[in-house]
């Protein structure tokens, strides 16, 4: 081989570093190539007429702003793929202008100086009549300054098969002692277990697991979003109770062990479990796929613990990008999205799926009316975070993301381990994850 | 001689055994795909799970064309793979025959330079090619993502044809060369006729990788106009609620290009894999 000169070599090391490192100097100028001037982001809801009053408000919007609808770009990105797409996106410094985040993600895109402060938006929607939910805002937010504006609570009630309740001549439980005597009397095992609970190493495990665990007086961390104490003599007792409802009762399907998130929604919608805890994304189903299993499905409160009872909801939110060249678009958009009477029609069309966070919106007769919805206003007013004590921080997010809780509870019930030992183990895996995004 | 043919036929037995189980391996999930996607919701979701369905419906197939936008998913994903497979053909042909054939500085660099860059793994990619996308204006274009697939189909295709043009003798080239014919002449007369299973391999690999490609489309394309198919099938999610019957019927309809163009050129794939062109 011919030997290089030092000028070739020189000219093929200019080369090649001009080469790889390309791509990361365009990504600083990728934003500034942007074609159009509003990109919203929509994630598929239930209903159809939901994702087409959403559309026709983006655009009623860039109408009233002076946009062409050439100027929008309307995105319809599948809710599965929203956040790898979303970090793709930020790292490119091109991310939407609009969407709408998860719980957690907005504290996390917040704690990553990504959204634009809408504290002022939401300030105003406090001052309608009647004001929002508080519990809307403990995921919106951070340090302070609300980051994101809250646009649906999520409550996770109790889907309860009410017409199994009334062949057994039973009441809906008032405790949880209660609920596994009453799943006893209703279930016939194999073809149908009393209660779906969510316990494979999956999110909905961590929130079934916990939810339980708040009636019996426990929580993952303190308010101060620092102290945990996962490792209690409450949440021994909540674990004792799913322990008994597994292995003595044996209300609860083995397979339960092995589900995925849709697991619990899949028992319920194929009439193989009486109860579940989920969000309304089962009710809203059956809505469009399944009337007769809906007219027979009550949406209930959880049953009390020693503590009472305590409900979980989640939030969802719009975050607004600070990258947007056009902020005042993106916050104008949200401005509109959250008028009340062109968000109104967005919840109500959505049949249920969201909880509106205006409390006065709870007047009307679409929540009144069915007795589905009895108990929503009180879940959405005291609902809490799957954080509680805390609030949904990035240190939650990453608790819920590990299955921290889910590992816990299949080292009781598969490897038999004591509630005990297996909330210890679990508390210094909580504690590890919370101390090192307070070091950030 | 006779326990000889009796261990040669223990032998074939077992090697037939271990193929219909290879075969039922294979075609199993994809059974429960069609079968699935003929199936009713309640007898999806049922308590047994049936291997033959009950009431066959063709409703989701019904609902897959009316309601959903499958059929522009899958002319997209058609125009998108089509076209990476004809670029794909073109440039690796010259590249290949390039590398093979001409003496140049640094050849065996840009050869091995072939391979490490298709081994450079989509994940590490698609940051940068988003920024480069971005600032060329083509996210959110088919032309984006053609230029996005090329990057690991030419490489890869270059390779594969760069071993097959070196066992085609460079004799019946040069006869070429001495009777008047061009480089190009020569390429296109002597070579690719020769070579035919060789680029039945190219295209056959450069159409399926691309009509199966995920992460750059799911990542690079936001408008309902230009999603594939393989992005369009994760629609049918919506957060904890799979509607399994439609995304398994828009799963088998998404699978049948690739399969047919499989039986198309089978004897040609066969042939181009297992005459060298894979060996480098």
């Amino acid at each position: 081989m011919a030997r290089m000169t030092r000028r070739q070599v020189l000219k093929a090391a200019g080369v090649t570093a001009a080469v790889t490192t390309s791509p990361w100097w365009l990504v600083g100028k990728s934003q500034a190539q942007r074609a159009k001037k509003l990109v919203f982001w929509h994630q598929p809801n239930f209903t159809p007429l939901a994702d087409e009053l959403q559309k026709q408000q983006v655009y009623e919007f860039a109408k009233q702003a002076g946009l062409k609808d050439g100027d929008v770009e309307y995105a319809v990105v599948a809710g599965e793929t929203a956040q790898p797409k979303l970090a793709a996106a930020i790292e490119a410094g091109n991310p939407p202008d609009v969407m709408r985040l998860y719980e957690s993600n907005v504290q996390f895109y917040a704690s990553g100086g990504h959204l634009l402060d809408v504290h002022d938006l939401v300030e105003k929607m406090r001052r309608e009549p009647k004001g929002i939910f508080d519990s809307a805002l403990t995921s919106v937010v951070y340090k302070g300054r609300a980051m994101g504006v809250p646009l649906a609570v999520n409550p996770w009630p109790m889907h309860s098969r009410l017409d199994l309740l009334e062949q057994a001549k039973l009441e809906y439980p008032k405790t949880w002692e209660e609920f596994a005597e009453t799943s006893k009397k209703i279930q016939s095992p194999p073809r149908l277990f009393a209660f779906g609970m969510c316990l494979g190493l999956v999110e909905d495990t961590t929130d079934n697991v916990m939810n339980l665990l708040w009636c019996y007086g426990g929580k993952m961390v303190e308010a101060d979003d620092k102290t945990v104490v996962i490792a209690s003599k409450e949440n021994e007792a909540g674990v004792k109770m799913i322990e008994a409802m597994f292995k003595t009762h044996k209300i609860i399907p083995p397979g339960a062990i092995s589900w995925d998130n849709s697991g619990n929604n899949k028992a319920y919608q194929s009439k193989q479990a009486a109860f579940v805890m989920n969000p309304t994304s089962i009710y809203a189903y059956l809505d469009g796929n399944d009337k007769d299993l809906q007219k027979v499905t009550g949406l209930m409160p959880v049953p009390a613990g020693p503590k009472g009872t305590v409900n979980q909801i989640d939030t969802w939110a719009y975050g607004a990008f600070k990258k947007t060249p056009y902020p005042e678009l993106a916050k104008g958009l949200l401005e509109y999205f959250m008028q009340p009477a062109n968000y109104d029609k967005i919840i109500q069309s959505t049949g249920g799926r969201w909880v509106p966070v205006y409390k006065r919106l709870f007047d009307s007769p679409f929540w009144k009316e069915k007795p589905a919805f009895k108990h929503f206003i009180k879940m959405a007013e005291t609902g809490v975070p799957v954080s509680y004590a805390g609030s949904p921080t990035p240190a939650a997010g990453e608790v819920l993301n590990t299955h921290v809780v889910p590992k816990m509870i299949q080292r009781v019930l598969v490897e038999n381990w004591e509630p005990a030992k297996a909330l210890e183990e679990c508390h210094k895996r909580i504690a590890e994850i919370y101390a090192r995004h307070a070091k950030g | 001689m006779r326990s000889i043919s009796g261990t040669r036929r223990a032998l074939r037995w077992v090697g037939n055994g271990l193929l219909v189980m290879m075969l039922v391996w294979t075609l199993v999930p994809f059974y429960w795909m069609v079968a699935t996607s003929v199936k009713k919701d309640k007898e999806i979701y049922g308590f047994e799970a049936t291997l033959v369905p009950r009431q066959p419906t063709l409703a989701n197939y019904t609902r897959l064309f009316a309601k959903t936008p499958f059929v522009l998913y899958l002319r997209n994903s058609a125009i998108i793979a089509i076209s990476t497979t004809l670029l794909s053909l073109v440039f690796a042909t010259l590249g290949a025959y390039a590398l093979a054939r001409l003496r140049f500085p640094g050849r065996a660099l840009i050869a091995r330079g072939l391979v490490f860059t298709y081994l450079v793994p989509p994940a590490l990619l698609f940051i940068p090619l988003f920024a480069v996308m971005s600032v060329l204006r083509l996210v959110d274009t088919h032309q984006g993502l053609v230029l996005a697939y090329l990057s690991f189909a030419v490489p890869f295709s270059t390779w594969l044809l760069m071993g097959y043009f070196r066992s085609v003798p460079v004799e019946l080239e040069e006869a070429a060369l001495v009777d008047g014919c061009t480089r190009l002449g020569s390429l296109v007369r002597v070579i690719l006729p020769m070579s035919l299973p060789a680029l039945a391999v190219v295209a056959f690999f450069a159409f399926t990788q691309s009509w199966n490609e995920f992460l750059y489309a799911n990542v690079f394309v936001n408008s309902v106009e230009v999603r594939t198919v393989t992005t369009g099938l994760t629609l049918f999610i919506v957060e904890d609620v799979f509607f399994w019957g439609p995304m398994m019927g828009a799963s088998f309809l998404s699978a049948l290009p690739p399969l047919v163009l499989y039986l198309i050129f089978q004897r040609w794939v066969v042939k181009g894999l297992t005459l060298g062109a894979v060996k480098g």
